[in-house]
């Protein structure tokens, strides 16, 4: 009697929100044990009808925007159902990969913009059978055998800067030099794996020394900041070599550098590199404020993921893990590059 | 009486003639003095602080955000609190700029300006005549403009069509152009919030909207432009951003919306509106930079640096508060 006056008396908005509730938790209950839209192996060979759900980065990313637009028409011309679930917000994207489990899709193809965050949701979906790819950074170790993943060779690209300071400083017959590095978010296993390969490749010059090694969040304006920081600090005279680690971040370096009063390229100037080339990185190497940067191309990872989807719906068993060779680009071989790395 | 002939509100707290300074006010005095004394002597025991290429790199630092900022003083000293869309406004201005330089370096400009009053124009008109939210309509904006240049870019970086943007880079006299833009729009709108009615229109709604309307102030334009200005300025540091990382994107921004926020709350204008001054702003602006400079240069972490930003702007939030109180009291 008690709980029916009480249910009488709450709103009716109240009521609705209780209905809902009560639906939902049902839903999921009854559909918590069933894992039969998905399995560990790709079901009947052929690209026709399958589902993938794809948890990627969000068009507002201009290197996601550019990855999109290769992957999803590449396995949709194949007959692949593709569900966007793609967004630049980590939390946004821990709910849409919970999504795409309960949408039981043949495979869930991911891009961690948090891999602390992603390590119950990848566990979830192999509890759930459902098979998970993940792209260009890797998850975390915890979960590491847990998905299939195509990966960009981080610390190749670290080592390709290196070698482009070093390069560049030898070729201005600088036999010692000062190098300053401004990184993507420090606490990233991308930032972490290219610094692990910078400092590996700069091990073997040990006459060229890193100064200075700052956060710089894959911001370019507080990439810029840093770098104007760093000239007063320093001064011209007191840096020789800085790395930017995308283009984005390499450029304010070097308007950083000009307005210090600094020199750039040249025989005498700053030797400045990037990576995740850019068309204003490709446009700089050739006007030669820029000495050199490495791919990590949106174009390339994403046909070579969709690649390795379409591998593993027609059960040729790709290997659990797949890097993406990643070039370096100088004004040596930059024509060869400036198509590839003018799409975003 | 005239309400547009009443003498502007000084920066200063309300002093009554004759009345001594109340114990909490000379134990905030005393310790905002300690503060200043302590952060002078760790800026000049750092080494290199004291350098004229320093001085320089602290006010370029500051330039860019301090713009921003000045616009936003007009928002806040209004009584519109905050704008939570800078940074996607700049963002999309930014783009709008580097994707004009076909057509030269004034016309891009002047299409950038008039596409930061179009953007941040409407969003005053909306909270001076509808009395909307601020902080809620400015949340929608900023959604809204990230959405509207990601569908029309393709989510894209934009390269500059043509070089006029690096004039932007020139540094006069081997200071950054962007300092002088700083100085002389930090001055222009402190003569304005000091020397017009329009200025002195501001304060007074900022301080009591209602009272204001009561008294014939036009409360709606005086708000509406106040966000056009802010829209002007923050189309000046879009070119500025721009031409500094000579390529935008929806990510062009950053943090740009809370650097501003921060820098309007260091210099001492309260987020109530109704007080506060561009020379403030410019003074938190380049406190800001300062803090951040002495903290790299004596190896601090990104992290820190952010931290102790925080750390400034709630000790000066808290005093400004504790003082504004004391002095009523």
């Amino acid at each position: 009697m008690i709980h029916s006056d009480l249910i009488r008396r709450l709103p009716a908005s109240m009521k609705l929100a209780a209905a809902l509730a009560v639906v939902l938790l049902v839903t999921a209950a009854c559909g918590g044990g069933s894992s039969s839209g998905g399995g560990d192996t790709a079901g009947a060979a052929g690209l026709e009808g399958k589902t993938v759900n794809f948890v990627g980065y969000g068009k507002d990313n201009p290197w996601g925007a550019y990855f999109n637009g290769v992957f999803v028409p590449k396995l949709e011309s194949q007959g692949v159902k593709v569900v966007d679930l793609t967004t630049m917000d980590p939390g946004t994207a821990v709910t849409n990969f919970n999504q795409a489990i309960s949408n039981k899709p043949d495979l869930i193809v991911a891009a961690l913009l948090d891999t602390s965050s992603t390590v119950v949701p990848i566990k979830k979906a192999k509890q759930a059978g459902i098979p998970v790819l993940v792209f260009d950074g890797r998850p975390d170790p915890s979960v590491d055998a847990d998905v299939m993943q195509v990966l960009s060779d981080s610390e190749a690209l670290g080592t390709a800067a290196a070698q482009n300071l070093v390069e560049g400083l030898k070729a201005q017959g600088r036999n010692s030099g000062n190098l300053i590095a401004i990184t993507g978010t420090k606490s990233g296993f991308a930032a972490q794996d290219r610094m692990k390969g910078f400092d590996a490749e700069l091990a073997k010059t040990p006459e060229y020394k890193v100064v200075d090694i700052q956060d710089g969040n894959w911001d370019p304006t507080l990439s810029g900041k840093i770098a104007t920081q760093l000239f007063a600090k320093y001064g011209c005279s007191g840096i020789q070599g800085a790395y930017g680690m995308a283009d984005y971040q390499a450029l304010p370096i070097v308007a950083a550098a000009k307005q210090a009063g600094c020199p750039v390229g040249g025989k005498t100037g700053l030797v400045v590199t990037g990576s995740n080339c850019f068309k204003v990185g490709i446009d700089a190497i050739k006007a030669g404020t820029l000495y050199g940067t490495a791919t990590e191309d949106p174009g390339t990872i994403a046909e070579q993921t969709a690649d390795y989807v379409i591998r593993y719906f027609n059960q040729q068993n790709p290997p659990a893990k797949e890097l993406v060779k990643e070039e370096r680009v100088t004004a040596e071989n930059v024509a060869q590059f400036a198509e590839q790395c003018s799409k975003a | 009486m005239n309400v547009m002939s009443a003498p502007p509100r000084s920066d200063a707290p309300i002093r009554r003639p004759g009345r001594s300074r109340s114990r909490a006010e000379l134990v905030i005095d005393a310790v905002l003095l300690l503060a200043v004394l302590a952060a002078i002597v760790l800026a000049l025991t750092t080494h290199r602080f004291a350098t004229v290429a320093n001085a320089k790199a602290i006010l370029t630092s500051a330039s860019l955000v301090g713009i921003a900022a000045l616009g936003l003083t007009l928002i806040t000293i209004g009584g519109s609190a905050v704008s939570l869309a800078i940074s996607p406004s700049v963002a999309a201005v930014g783009m709008i700029f580097l994707s004009a330089q076909s057509f030269g370096l004034v016309p891009a400009l002047a299409l950038a300006v008039l596409c930061g009053i179009l953007i941040t124009g409407v969003q005053g008109a909306i909270v001076g005549y509808a009395a909307a939210n601020p902080v809620v309509l400015t949340i929608a904006a900023s959604f809204a403009i990230t959405g509207i240049a990601t569908g029309v870019s393709g989510g894209s970086t934009v390269s500059p069509t043509g070089g006029g943007y690096d004039r932007l880079n020139a540094t006069p006299g081997g200071v950054a152009l962007s300092v002088y833009v700083l100085i002389g729009l930090a001055l222009i709108v402190q003569w304005t919030l000091r020397r017009t009615g329009f200025g002195r229109s501001l304060y007074l709604i900022g301080e009591n909207r209602r009272a204001a309307r009561a008294a014939g102030l036009p409360v709606g334009r005086t708000t509406a432009v106040a966000w056009l200005a802010a829209g002007a300025l923050f189309a000046v540091t879009a070119a500025f951003t721009a031409a500094f990382n000579t390529s935008a994107n929806v990510n062009l921004g950053g943090t740009l919306t809370f650097d501003a926020i921060a820098a309007v709350l260091a210099g001492g204008t309260p987020i109530a509106g109704g007080r506060g001054s561009a020379l403030r702003t410019l003074a938190g602006a380049v406190l800001i930079a300062a803090a951040s400079d002495i903290l790299l240069l004596r190896g601090s972490s990104t992290g820190v640096q952010i931290l102790v930003k925080g750390v400034i702007v709630l000790v000066v939030v808290v005093l400004v508060h504790l003082r504004t109180e004391g002095s009523r009291a």
